[in-house]
């Protein structure tokens, strides 16, 4: 297949690694012998996100955030009609926020999100650092990764983690984090969650395929690499978590 | 009473904790406990300095005593790098007189950036040098403008801001009004057309996000950076280095002080005109400061010389979650023209706390080893694997994964081409250097 890729704002919300999700799933998908393309998006750039198999923001700084929104506004109506119709996306840290209601401010300031869903976003002055260990439901293994924010998101009915051993979920300690509707993901779980992830890669993967209609190959690409440091992390975190 | 009383807890504590080789924030909090102004009812020096950032704080807090010295200031300062405000209440103390006075010309204190505001609550530094604004440690730090936002309200009026011009995010404390000298690194032999790096932290203004372009660059994001349009700018520093030549190992200030440099990177220029600005700002002849600095050597020094067998190795300690840190030290060995290999180890992310957060490898760019020069890339640790997926992204080819630390020196023993560098992190670098011979 040929593959369309987005990345939105490529140096504005880019924070510690992000854009590597791109990057291992680029490299997966062409490995799979599709023809992959990324387009990067620029505030203000013109695009049609038409043809778009997968829409990629990066996490930001609270302020590089609100920039990112006030241009994403544009897009609300594609966006959504995009997630509508099953296109993957995955946005991280902050980005996950645009998609809600509204996000407000540590000065109190309130800022409406483009509306796929009708969570609401509300920035501190205290940030929740934690490693992170937790479930979701599409998949058996654990998720692992790194949390490092100052949101509290209320009103998620739909997380992409459903149970959390260590870390901060959407409202707090424990409970469950993200954001996850049809094939829109959603963390703040750091950075290059799909590098530290494989089989939540392999989800991504699955639900490009799916939007096109192709079948799953039977067996997806494995990086040994991935695999084999996933396996550490895991191993250390569920020690953490079980003593 | 309650002053007296703390200082000599104080003090006593500081005789009983040297004894036995205890750190050096405990009697301050002691003496914070029973006077919680205590640092407000001592008379200090005429000149405090405080030096924070990103990098190099304890690399210009040390030649900034060095300088003063030479030039005759009996300086007071934390050299074990207690820079919470408890250590800075234990220097403080332990150098005061009974009636409260600290007997210097200067303070100067190497100031932790998020803690600045509490450690100056009670006193404010006359001059406050801020060295850089980067990405560090995301596990405590959040992200720069976090750390940028917890700094300022450290910032007293009455404080002279020493800046790095070509920071375009630490610049911008000099919005705040305050008297500001800056301190830069002109157009020349290291400048780059743009900024280099994985990720282009520079490419938007930090004060309106409009995109910024550059006339150069030195390092990453660190260069003459323009907004195209609120007028952020790089100002013209008031004092510069004029001219660099790192393979000759000079570095001119000001168009005529010359200054030999003990270790050639970009970084040690940066922190030796951070000195330098600091040191001219507090009466000290550009002379004498020129002097002092010419080929100094840090005792805190970030570079380790051993021999592995019958080869020559060179430790070069990089900040684990800092990938900048990482960058000036592959920068360093991508300009070594002679053979070498590299051996790269990530086995605790930190020696504080435990992650397993690795998401900053993404930001280091490895790409700087690909050069015919580095002949072999060895990745050891816990996170060799993490390593050798981020290397598999990287233009570096020639790396394979030995992850048993003990292993990977043994095979160097026997098989090391040319100099060996060793790119890793305090929290990391005994376990190499208990198989090697150190020297000097």
């Amino acid at each position: 297949m040929e593959l369309n890729l987005i990345h939105f704002y490529p140096d504005l919300m880019n924070l510690y690694g992000s854009y590597a999700n791109l990057s291992v799933l680029c490299r997966a998908l062409e490995s799979m012998g599709n023809t992959v393309s990324v387009e990067t998006v620029q505030p203000g750039q013109a695009i049609d996100l038409g043809g778009a198999d997968f829409l990629f923001m990066g996490a930001g700084t609270e302020r590089a955030q609100k920039a990112a929104l006030a241009d994403f506004l544009r897009f609300s109506e594609t966006v959504k009609a995009a997630a509508e119709d099953g296109c993957a996306m995955l946005l991280c840290g902050t980005a996950m926020e645009l998609l809600g209601k509204s996000i407000t401010d540590a000065e109190g300031c309130v800022y409406a999100g483009i509306g796929m869903a009708d969570f609401t976003s509300v920035q501190g002055k205290k940030r929740f650092v934690e490693d992170v260990y937790g479930h979701t439901s599409l998949y058996d293994a654990p998720v692992v990764g790194f949390m490092n924010k100052c949101s509290i998101l209320s009103g998620i009915e739909t997380p992409l983690l459903t149970a959390m051993d260590m870390g901060f979920g959407n409202e707090g300690k424990g409970g469950v984090e993200g954001f996850l509707w049809k094939s829109v993901m959603g963390s703040h779980l750091t950075g290059p969650l799909l590098v530290k992830n494989p089989r939540m890669l392999d989800t991504v993967i699955a639900a490009i395929y799916a939007r096109r209609g192709e079948a799953l190959p039977t067996a997806l690409p494995r990086d040994e690499y991935a695999e084999a440091g996933y396996a550490v992390t895991a191993e250390q975190l569920k020690k953490r978590c079980h003593p | 009473m309650r002053k007296l009383l703390a200082i000599l807890v104080c003090k006593a504590l500081r005789f009983v904790g040297k004894l036995v080789g205890k750190g050096s924030s405990l009697p301050g909090k002691y003496a914070l406990k029973l006077c919680p102004d205590i640092l407000r009812r001592v008379e200090l020096p005429q000149h405090i300095i405080a030096v924070t950032g990103s990098n190099g704080k304890t690399s210009t807090v040390e030649m900034i005593a060095a300088i003063l010295r030479a030039g005759g200031k009996t300086v007071v300062y934390n050299e074990e790098g207690s820079n919470q405000i408890e250590g800075v209440a234990t220097l403080v103390l332990s150098h005061a007189t009974l009636s409260g006075r600290v007997r210097a010309d200067v303070l100067l204190i190497e100031s932790d950036e998020r803690y600045a505001a509490r450690s100056f609550k009670f006193f404010h530094p006359t001059e406050f040098v801020i060295t850089n604004l980067y990405r560090d440690q995301l596990t405590r730090n959040g992200h720069p403008e976090w750390v940028y936002d917890a700094i300022l309200p450290a910032i007293h009026p009455e404080t002279k801001l020493i800046l790095n011009a070509d920071d375009p995010l630490s610049a911008c404390f000099a919005r705040s009004g305050n008297a500001v000298k800056w301190f830069g690194l002109e157009k020349c032999s290291v400048s780059q057309d743009a900024p280099s790096g994985v990720y282009h932290d520079g490419a938007h203004c930090p004060v309106c996000r409009a995109p910024m372009v550059y006339d150069f660059a030195h390092y990453n994001h660190i260069g003459a950076y323009r907004c195209t349009a609120c007028g952020h700018a790089r100002p013209t520093p008031d004092y510069a280095a004029t001219a660099v030549d790192l393979d000759g190992g000079t570095l001119t200030l000001d168009g005529d002080v010359t200054v030999q440099l003990a270790f050639r990177s970009i970084y040690n220029v940066y922190n030796i005109l951070a000195a330098y600005t600091a040191c001219l700002e507090c009466g000290v002849a550009a002379e004498t400061a020129a002097e002092t600095i010419s080929g100094y050597v840090l005792k805190n020094g970030r570079v380790q010389t051993f021999r592995l067998g019958g080869h020559h190795g060179t430790l070069l300690t990089s900040k684990h979650e800092n990938s900048i840190a990482y960058d000036t030290n592959l920068r360093y060995v991508a300009s070594a023209k002679e053979a070498c290999t590299v051996l790269v180890i990530v086995d605790a992310v930190s020696r504080k706390y435990f992650t397993s957060e690795t998401s900053w490898l993404w930001d280091i760019d490895f790409d700087l080893l690909a050069a015919p020069h580095v002949k072999q890339v060895i990745l050891s640790g816990a996170y060799s694997n993490d390593l050798a997926q981020r290397f598999s992204y990287s233009a570096v080819e020639n790396w394979i994964v030995t992850p048993d630390i003990a292993a990977a020196a043994a095979q160097l023993k026997d098989g090391c081409i040319g100099e060996l560098y060793v790119v890793t992190c305090f929290s990391d670098r005994d376990k190499l250097l208990a198989h090697v011979e150190k020297e000097g």
